[in-house]
């Protein structure tokens, strides 16, 4: 069972994957979007000296990875309904929740990208050196990360399918993680009563992990905490999205009303 | 010799027709507004013209304090209130032109014998209003926050400041949405040409500090000259200082209001001549 299952999450991520590398939107939002706002991003932190350009690069690939999940996720499953493919999907065999596994899949694995991107940007275009100092907890961090990234999309897929109005509040759900998770300015900056929102974000930690391990500051203490902390908060994510299926599935199978917009 | 009457025939009938257009303008503009600006309904208005707009604000204020100091909170306060702007102008008003194309209404738009200036500029007078409504919001959002102080701005100056950047931005969005006449690809010009003019505008990074051949794309856009007139009002200049700059936005938008319309004709006749006004 668990080899049928990997191979659909993996026929999903192939499709889901192909046709967002032709997707112009996403495209857009995977490449240029962060390498835009790490132009700017560069020129109002270009005083600051050339120390923090990996910390730019690494907040606006952040944010493109939050963006492309936001829409990409968001719509995994709402595009299906869009396509009348909704319906057949919950019929089949495979949880629906593997299906919307692999789509996600796809969505972080474009936009990995970003991240690349805006890296080589800081590097060619400016010239900044963009040395990673502890690669290892850099990759031990972004691996866990993106596991919290997949159980966060597993939870924007159903809650976007089940209420319509939450969709529509897509657009503004960018910036609010943007300075939450402090992307690309330390959320010291944010007034006292922010931070518990900020620590049950699993980016937050993802990013502080990332930016600790490019300049050299992460301590071992440090990485076991957040990495412990973005673990923790993915099993949550995870835990609520399955509920959020069930009640996706009760809505197909007992109310027939998951087709209808 | 022409008689008295035939003089006051003409004067009204000039009327009369003046009047038409000027009814087609605000009833084109109070209708592709409701049929197409596809935001208007209640939670996307909020999220896509209210919170997103003041995230955006919210967001590079604060990375410009983290980079400068808090001193300096209000060049960028004012500069992405005022950039704010282009959501309406650039989004609202290709939605209003892209979206006849999208509602199969193309035809009898283009089929129609109104005064297709009217038909045009109208589309975008709501979303110049709405634009406004916009920065004034940012505007009101920053000095809530303690960003801005307005002890020293003159509140006609900047009320100009903002009408004539707004009208620039929707004469620019206009332009774009002729695009949408010809792509399916908008939306993704839209934010492109959005997130270049959070950019190039100065809204962010003063333009002084872009490279030379960036000046030069930077002083062609709209906004540019708005923003730097908005800083200077909030710093205490008044009208006659600014002048120059908003002299020059308002003739940027003018060119580009131009240009959007001659493309517009541009289309309806070549369409038309094809045989392509609905082909995709």
């Amino acid at each position: 069972m668990l080899l049928k299952y990997t191979r659909a999450a993996i026929a999903a991520f192939k499709f889901n994957f192909l046709s967002l590398v032709t997707d112009s939107f996403f495209l857009f939002t995977t490449l240029l979007m962060p390498l835009i706002y790490a132009v700017i991003a560069f020129g109002i932190l270009r005083d600051k000296g050339a120390n923090y350009g990996i910390y730019i690069a690494i907040g606006s690939g952040m944010a493109g990875l939050w963006s492309t999940l936001l829409f990409g996720s968001g719509n995994a499953i709402t595009s299906e309904r869009w396509t009348g493919t909704l319906e057949m999907l919950a019929a089949t065999p495979t949880p629906l929740w593997i299906i919307v596994f692999g789509k996600t899949l796809g969505v972080i694995a474009q936009s990995l990208l970003s991240m690349v991107a805006s890296y080589i940007l800081g590097s060619l275009l400016f010239g900044y050196p963009l040395t990673i100092a502890q690669p290892f907890a850099f990759g031990a961090a972004l691996i866990v990360g993106i596991l919290a990234f997949l159980a966060f999309g597993l939870i924007l897929a159903p809650a976007f399918l089940l209420n319509p109005q939450i969709q529509q509040f897509q657009n503004a759900m960018e910036y609010p993680v943007y300075i939450l998770c402090g992307f690309l300015f330390p959320i010291a900056l944010l007034p006292f009563w922010t931070t518990p929102l900020s620590y049950v974000l699993s980016p937050y930690w993802t990013a502080r992990t990332l930016q600790g391990a490019a300049d050299g500051t992460l301590t071992l203490d440090q990485f076991a905490l957040n990495s412990a902390m973005v673990l923790v908060l993915g099993v949550i994510y995870f835990f609520i999205a399955t509920l959020l299926f069930r009640w996706v599935l009760f809505k197909t199978r007992v109310d027939a009303t998951l087709g209808l917009q | 010799m022409a008689s008295e009457p035939c003089y006051l025939l003409l004067d009204t009938l000039t009327m009369k027709h003046i009047w038409t257009n000027v009814e087609l303008f605000w009833q084109g503009a109070v209708l592709s507004y409701r049929a197409l600006f596809a935001w208007l309904n209640p939670a996307t208005f909020l999220a896509s013209m209210i919170i997103m707009p003041l995230g955006q604000i919210m967001f590079f204020t604060l990375l410009g304090i983290f980079a400068t100091g808090a001193q300096n909170a209000s060049f960028f306060l004012i500069g992405n209130a005022m950039q704010i702007t282009a959501a309406s102008g650039i989004f609202g008003v290709t939605m209003a032109i892209g979206g006849e194309r999208w509602g199969g209404t193309l035809m009898y738009l283009f089929g129609a014998p109104a005064n297709r200036l009217a038909v045009f500029t109208g589309r975008a007078a709501i979303h110049i209003l709405n634009g406004m409504f916009e920065v004034l919001m940012g505007l009101a959002w920053g000095w809530l926050l303690g960003w801005v102080d307005f002890s020293h701005t003159d509140p006609f100056a900047l009320g100009l400041t903002i009408l004539i950047a707004t009208f620039s931005t929707a004469a620019f969005g206009l332009l774009l949405g002729c695009f949408g006449l010809l792509t399916l690809n908008i939306m993704l010009v839209n934010n492109f040409v959005y997130f270049l003019l959070l950019l190039f505008s100065g809204a962010n990074v003063p333009i002084s500090a872009l490279p030379s051949w960036m000046q030069y794309i930077s002083w062609m856009l709209p906004l540019t000259r708005g923003i730097a007139a908005a800083r200077e009002i909030v710093g205490g200049a008044n009208l006659a200082q600014v002048a120059g700059l908003l002299a020059g936005e308002f003739l940027v938008g003018a060119v580009y209001l131009t240009a959007g319309y001659l493309l517009f004709r541009f289309f309806e006749i070549e369409a038309k001549r094809r045989g392509t006004l609905e082909a995709f």
